[in-house]
């Protein structure tokens, strides 16, 4: 392994790149989707898939 | 194995699949009157050493203890050593480490079953003893964790001396498919039980996805100024399936070999810290609610080993403090089947995951003109072994089903593959407490990785994992133990 740069020093070397828009639109609409299915789901979960 | 293994015959994917489905296929003789895995060896809770060895089955009792138990290493070495010869492994150097990790691990099995470690409260009585820490048989669990981290932090040359055969993912795979074969068993029992705790579980992993990525992803980005090489692999390795998705998601985006290998020695090392606190907070604060624990397993503890197996000891535990507690006994199994389902549907994700970051990465972040991205990547980076699990899984589901007589068979047709099952899973924790090198991580430089890994993971994703968990298997109970 002695062929390859320490990881530390790769991540000290690192060049900021800026949040493009599309990486914005990327975290965003996980969120957003993340949160909208998670009130469809229970209520499908507790409506159609009762455990008890 | 991510880290540092790559296969270059078979993918353990696909032999953990084979492998899984011989004993399982083995163990169903029982069906037809032919107890073939009937000499593999099972270890009692002890107080005398001589009597904790025994076949699982009486027809085999002649065998005793010792031969029982070497007999089950002849036959775990011949075929995981066909096994090995399928990945073109150096065989000479697999038998031996296969060797080393099978008798390690056996021994911390047995050490794990010594009644001042394991005895439940109800049983202090017939063992004539006053005490003990009440960690049930899966002590050997911890034992096998502690000794791995010994045996890979302080002898590192003998790690190098058995890595041919140090591969949790194998060995965790192989009893997940076996493990299909017990829950089918269980799901058959209470189906609709098992079917609402399925579906639960599918829910729960899409928060997997679509929030914990992206809050890592952003945290990566906006305040530890990673880069998108590093920071996608990161994100998924944080938040969906630790070392498999690191390298999926490498792979999507074109990042660098060593951007994912990196990532894994964080998320093995980290796995085996969530590994050892865990199960123990569940233990104390949701024996109570045991499906949320399990669901949680699978939500907060990255890698398919150390998941499965936090599950594992999460299901002996918890079933131990609610007998102590409030004298309820929970059926053995729903609490681990809880981890698997969750752990499972993330994975089967993974390679559709893996997809829409390639598209996006292509087309939009570093544009590739000309450059297609096929569907078939989402079958390629499919884990097979969860194939073996469901074949498992329906088989013995469909038998009982069909056939409620046969449950009875089905069970101990199950039971035998089980004694497999069990030896997978305390080779899965040696072997995971070996490849954790922690002074390794120092070494390379751990800094922003593991501030970022820290951050999130112990001031998000565990406790968002919680509450979602929380959210769909609150008020879910495993069913009680008949009588």
């Amino acid at each position: 392994m002695a062929d390859r740069p320490r990881m530390g020093d790769e991540l000290k070397r690192m060049e900021e790149e800026p949040l493009l828009d599309v990486e914005k639109k990327l975290i965003g609409w996980s969120l957003i989707a993340g949160v909208v299915l998670l009130v469809i789901l229970v209520w499908i979960s507790y409506t159609f898939f009762p455990a008890h | 194995m991510a880290t540092g293994q790559a296969a270059k015959g078979a993918s353990e994917d696909w032999l953990s699949v084979w492998i899984g489905l011989l004993i399982f296929v083995l163990s169903l003789g029982v069906f037809v009157g032919a107890d073939i895995l009937g000499w593999g060896i099972t270890t009692a809770v002890w107080t005398d050493l001589g009597k904790a060895l025994a076949p699982v089955s009486k027809a085999y009792a002649g065998l005793g203890g010792i031969g029982s138990l070497v007999a089950t290493y002849l036959f775990l070495l011949v075929v995981m050593t066909i096994g090995a010869a399928a990945l073109k492994a150096d065989l000479g150097k697999f038998v031996t480490g296969f060797t080393f990790v099978f008798w390690a691990s056996y021994v911390c099995w047995i050490v794990g079953s010594w009644a001042y470690l394991a005895a439940t409260a109800d049983k202090l009585k017939a063992f004539g003893i006053s005490w003990s820490l009440n960690l049930t048989a899966e002590a050997g669990f911890l034992v096998a964790l502690i000794a791995g981290l010994v045996v890979g932090n302080l002898f590192p040359g003998l790690v190098e001396a058995t890595r041919e055969a140090i591969r949790p993912e194998w060995y965790i795979k192989t009893a997940i498919v076996i493990l299909g074969g017990f829950l089918g068993v269980t799901a058959a029992e209470k189906l609709g039980l098992a079917t609402a705790v399925m579906f639960r579980g599918l829910c729960a992993i899409i928060e997997a996805y679509l929030v914990y990525w992206a809050v890592v992803y952003f945290i990566s980005r906006r305040y530890f100024k990673l880069s998108r090489e590093w920071a996608a692999p990161l994100a998924s390795g944080i938040s969906i399936c630790g070392v498999s998705a690191a390298i999926a998601t490498a792979g999507a985006i074109k990042a660098r070999p060593i951007v994912p290998i990196m990532i894994s020695s964080l998320v093995v090392v980290f796995s085996c810290v969530e590994l050892l606190i865990l199960p123990f907070l569940a233990q104390a604060f949701l024996y109570t609610e045991p499906m949320v624990a399990g669901g949680w397993m699978g939500l907060a503890v990255k890698t398919d080993g150390a998941a499965v197996a936090s599950g594992a000891i999460t299901d002996a535990l918890i079933r131990a403090k609610a007998f102590t507690m409030q004298g309820v006994k929970y059926q053995e199994g729903w609490i681990v089947g809880t981890t698997t389902t969750v752990k499972v549907f993330i994975d089967v994700f993974i390679g559709v995951w893996a997809f829409i970051l390639a598209v996006i990465w292509t087309s939009a972040i570093e544009r590739r003109p000309g450059e297609r991205v096929s569907p078939r990547q989402i079958w390629d980076r499919f884990p097979k072994f969860v194939i073996g699990y469901v074949f498992t899984f329906l088989v013995i589901l469909l038998v009982g089903l069909a056939a409620p007589g046969s449950l009875g068979k089905a069970k101990a047709a199950m039971g035998e593959a089980n004694v497999f099952r069990g030896i997978f899973f305390v080779m899965t924790f040696f072997t995971i407490g070996a490849l954790s090198n922690f002074s390794k991580l120092w070494e390379e430089g751990l800094g922003r990785l593991a501030a970022i890994y820290v951050v999130c993971l112990f001031g998000f994703i565990i406790w968002v994992g919680l509450l979602v968990s929380w959210i769909f298997f609150h008020g879910v109970k495993p069913p009680l133990v008949a009588g």
